[in-house]
């Protein structure tokens, strides 16, 4: 009975987890947008004050950049402020082309047309996914402007207030002197920034917003007009028809099972491996060591390759067993990619990997072992522990609190591990009913086929973005809930 | 040293920046300074077509007295994603490409990537040396009007390569007398390699030995609901695969590099391919490689249905393609690519390209006018086998319309096709279950939807 009332406790608390995670995700949401209708009130507040408080300068720099700069004598800051705001009123004005296609103020009509010319075998499309393109880098361009007019609106009414304190307003040897010694972490910073915001926010925009498109095999572009079909691709997943629809479901189980075993596996025989070779009556532990650290030194995919061709039909290995007489030449034995069932093929693939991952723990956990506070084995030898004891309550738990967060990023690693996937099978065995996606497809390499092989860049985008969502939770969630989060300092 | 941190990091975005700019392209304008003509061609002929190219500016300086202003590039590629490569990025694309025929109906799509021919000697060449199948499949219609977007140059077809050693003369000309082969070797009889549709169109496009008839029809006449994939024969031909495939001796399925192993080995004795498999089945086999026209078979009681009765004999079938050269459409170089095209595509070079690179020529008249034919090499016996197996071939029919190539390939179509042959779990026993398979087929071809939910 007690049993039974346990189980029904334990349910209800999964459940209620559950309940609790999707609730607190949808009061995080609402509590951004809070946050964020606060901060620009604030935002709006303090522009009106600065304007209404600051000085001429500072008011007609609001209007032209850099004049509060020249107000106070800050001729070079001011120069470079009046230069930002001259070359970006002069590309968004006269909106230059590249291949034919304008970036500048007409990219962002064109970000919402993206294109009205049709073109024909002797005239030239609207090439859709520049102006896609162009107009997410002028979206950018606009972002990095206003920065830059806010601060040049900030720059100027410090000097206002520099002036009302009977300061010197700073040179611009001065600004770039602070910007090397106190505001040091500015100067880094802003690169770097720049190079995010080039790099990887803008091409993510891009990405995202293809998303939303019919940009596909059927629609190249620069050949045919690229449109916006709203939710569409993502409604497709759950249409019931088509490649998207058919395979989303299985392909992601697939891929949350191997992500789960191909941690686990390689977590757990890195460990025991560690823990064997780091016991005191095993010799030669440098060359054991040396022997597994063998494996992380060949580049994987020659490692992934060589396996394939050991075990493929034609393969040293089906040799080997046709030679010793344990297999017929005209049956060879087939467990990748012709494999007469997927789960033998998922199976090998997830055996292969432990050979390629066990070492990377081994490795990791080795040095973990040689670190253990030994304070830790004295006070629990004092306290009458067992060496049993001492394990599963001291090195076990500090195994696991170090390497969590490695756990997470090994389990995220996995759900886009493209090279294992990839090189061994190929995403093969063929899935029934003709597909794309193949059985031992995982999202990331799904994602592979449906752009690079199939041109399907609308469909790529929309399980980028799946993939993302999911990776991000699995992240956000398992980390938040690990002791190596919730009890920081535990070990120090 | 916060300075040279900072030094550093800017050195870094710099040469990031300079990293991934890319190179300054065209304006698209007719009239250009001397530069650089692109020519994409197949990784066999690369070394053959630098040379060409410098022929021509001879010929040129001859012909016109004057040095060519230009100067070419010659790049290696892989035909079959050439045509892929370039619509990715057309305007990274080179001024001339070579492709295979099918893809015209993707570079045509929407407003065309590819530039008409124009010019009426060149116009001329094609129509007086080409094969008049060739003619069919590289023209394009816009508002009422056909234009010819590409020149024929190579062509190409399935081929079978076999190992002497197992499969004597008379064998080799059925795919039952191959079987029997294998059987008395135990081996497997034949390697797959690739499930896209293409390599087993040997069963699908097989027509009846004696009156060349199939109830096939792809795309016939340009029009999509030209096609039937259902017809008696078609069912009897994938019940008679299926028998083939399935036997312990059959065909195994191949990646795109094991079956050279296979072959090498001897597990397997004979392979389909094309002329760009033969370096590696040469490789493979030495002496012993034979090769020849794809085999016949004969359909059986078992396989009997319908109209089509047991004892049919039918004739293995395949695409019988031409590999063409394509023009870039807004090309600076636009006014020198079709005096370029007509001088690498004549009759002199198309012979010349088949004694050095081994490329079966498009033109039509080949084994009666070029010397080099007249030689017993294996790589004669390979253009033979090639030119009569255009007598049991079609031209992939893709070309009018970008939706044929997709629907044919790309939408699972083959995988199905497969399934039947594979015959995996019993599901395709019967020959109503292959009639209802391969009404799947039909509306994939016809819609590109894939009705099949599991």
């Amino acid at each position: 009975m007690e049993h039974i009332e346990n189980k029904k406790n334990k349910k209800s608390s999964v459940i209620s987890r559950f309940l609790s995670f999707f609730k607190n995700l949808g009061l995080g949401i609402v509590n951004g947008f809070i946050n964020l209708g606060k901060k620009i009130k604030n935002g709006c507040t303090k522009f009106y004050k600065r304007f209404m408080d600051g000085s001429i300068g500072t008011k007609l720099s609001h209007f032209v950049m850099g004049v509060g700069n020249f107000y106070h004598k800050q001729f070079l800051k001011g120069l470079i402020y009046l230069s930002i705001q001259a070359g970006f009123l002069y590309l968004m004005i006269t909106s230059p082309k590249v291949n034919n296609t304008p970036i500048g103020f007409k990219s962002l009509s064109n970000l919402i047309t993206l294109g009205t010319e049709p073109g024909d075998f002797f005239t030239p499309t609207d090439n859709s996914m520049l102006m896609l393109l162009f107009g997410v880098i002028v979206l950018g361009i606009i972002g990095m402007f206003l920065m830059a007019y806010n601060s040049n609106i900030k720059s100027s009414y410090k000097a206002d207030m520099d002036k009302r304190k009977n300061k010197k307003p700073t040179s611009f040897k001065e600004d770039i002197k602070s910007l090397l010694d106190e505001r040091f972490h500015v100067a880094l910073l802003t690169p770097a920034m720049i190079g995010v915001l080039i790099f990887t926010i803008l091409p993510t925009i891009f990405m995202i917003f293809i998303a939303f498109t019919n940009f596909d095999k059927e629609h190249t572009a620069g050949l045919h007009l690229i449109d916006w079909v709203g939710f569409k691709n993502f409604a497709d997943i759950f249409s019931g028809t088509g490649e998207i629809s058919r395979r989303f479901l299985p392909v992601l189980s697939w891929t949350l099972i191997w992500a789960f075993f191909a941690t686990t596996t390689n977590y757990i025989g890195g460990i025991l491996l560690a823990l064997l070779i780091n016991k005191k009556e095993v010799k030669l532990k440098k060359l054991w060591r040396t022997v597994f650290v063998i494996t992380i030194a060949l580049p994987q995919f020659v490692t992934l390759l060589a396996m394939r061709s050991l075990l493929s039909n034609g393969g040293p290995v089906n040799q080997m067993l046709v030679t010793i007489g344990l297999m017929q030449a005209n049956e060879p034995f087939e467990i990748l990619a012709f494999a007469s069932s997927p789960w033998i093929a998922k199976t090998a693939i997830i055996l292969i990997n432990i050979w390629i991952g066990v070492p990377y723990t081994m490795l990791m956990t080795s040095g973990i072992l040689m670190n253990v506070p030994s304070e830790l084995y004295e006070a629990a030898q004092i306290d009458g522990a067992t060496k049993r004891q001492a394990f599963f309550n001291i090195t076990i738990p500090y195994i696991i609190f170090v390497t969590t967060p490695y756990l997470i990023t090994s389990f995220i690693g996995n759900i886009t591990s493209f090279n294992v996937i990839f090189l061994l099978t190929g995403g093969l065995p063929r899935a029934a009913g003709g597909a794309i996606a193949g059985e031992t497809d995982l999202l990331v390499t799904w994602l592979y086929k449906l752009t690079i092989e199939q041109n399907d860049y609308n469909l790529g985008s929309v399980i980028a973005i799946m993939t993302f969502i999911i990776t991000a939770s699995a992240t956000l969630i398992s980390y938040r809930r690990s002791k190596s989060y919730k009890e920081e300092d535990a070990f120090q | 040293m916060k300075k040279l941190l900072l030094l550093f990091t800017l050195a870094i975005m710099a040469f990031a920046v300079v990293g991934c700019g890319g190179a300054t392209t065209g304006d698209n304008t007719t009239t250009v300074q001397a530069g650089t003509i692109k020519i994409w061609v197949g990784a066999e002929s690369q070394a053959f077509y630098t040379q060409k190219v410098e022929d021509y500016k001879a010929y040129y300086l001859e012909q016109n007295g004057t040095a060519f202003p230009h100067n070419f590039e010659v790049v290696a590629v892989d035909t079959g994603s050439a045509a892929g490569m370039f619509l990715n990025d057309t305007e990274a694309g080179a001024d001339i490409f070579t492709s295979a025929h099918d893809n015209l109906g993707r570079l045509i799509a929407g407003s065309s990537a590819v530039m008409p021919v124009q010019s009426q000697a060149l116009l001329d060449q094609i129509a007086n040396d080409n094969p008049e199948m060739f003619q069919n499949v590289i023209k394009g219609t816009f508002n009422n009007v056909e234009y010819t977007f590409a020149v024929p140059y190579v062509a190409q077809s399935l081929v079978l390569y076999y190992n002497k050693k197992f499969i004597d003369e008379t064998q080799v000309q059925t795919w039952e007398g191959i079987l029997q082969a294998a059987q008395t070797a135990n081996k497997k009889a034949l390697a797959l390699s690739g499930t896209d549709g293409f390599n087993n169109s040997f069963i699908l496009l097989a027509r009846e030995a004696e009156t060349q008839a199939t109830s096939l029809r792809l795309y016939e006449g340009n029009v999509l609901d030209n096609t039937n994939g259902t017809g008696d024969d078609t069912i009897a031909k994938l019940k008679w695969g299926q028998s083939f495939f399935t036997h312990p001796n059959g065909v195994v399925s191949s990646s795109s590099t094991a079956w050279e192993v296979q072959l090498q080995q001897e597990s397997t004795i004979a392979f389909i391919g094309g002329a760009w498999h033969y370096e590696a089945a040469k490789s493979s086999l030495g002496n012993n490689l034979g090769i020849t026209v794809l085999p016949s078979f004969t359909i059986t009681e078992a396989d009997a249905y319908g109209t089509c009765e047991a004892g049919t004999v039918f004739q293995s079938g395949s695409f019988y393609d031409t590999k063409a050269f394509f023009m870039k459409k807004g090309s600076p170089y636009q006014e020198y690519l079709e005096d370029i095209l007509l001088y690498l595509t004549s009759k002199e070079v198309q012979e010349e390209s088949f004694e050095e690179a081994q490329n079966l020529p498009a033109y039509k008249n080949a084994l009666e006018e070029f010397a080099a034919f007249d030689e017993d090499t294996p790589e004669i016996m390979l253009a033979t086998a090639q030119l009569r197996m255009a007598e049991f071939s079609i031209p992939q029919p893709f070309g009018g319309s970008s939706k044929f190539n997709t629907y044919y390939y790309q939408k699972g179509a083959p995988d199905l096709i497969l399934e039947i042959l594979e015959n995996r779990d019993g599901l395709y026993a019967t020959h109503a279950q292959i009639l209802e398979q391969m009404q799947y087929v039909e509306t994939i071809w016809k819609t590109g939807v894939n009705e099949k939910t599991n």
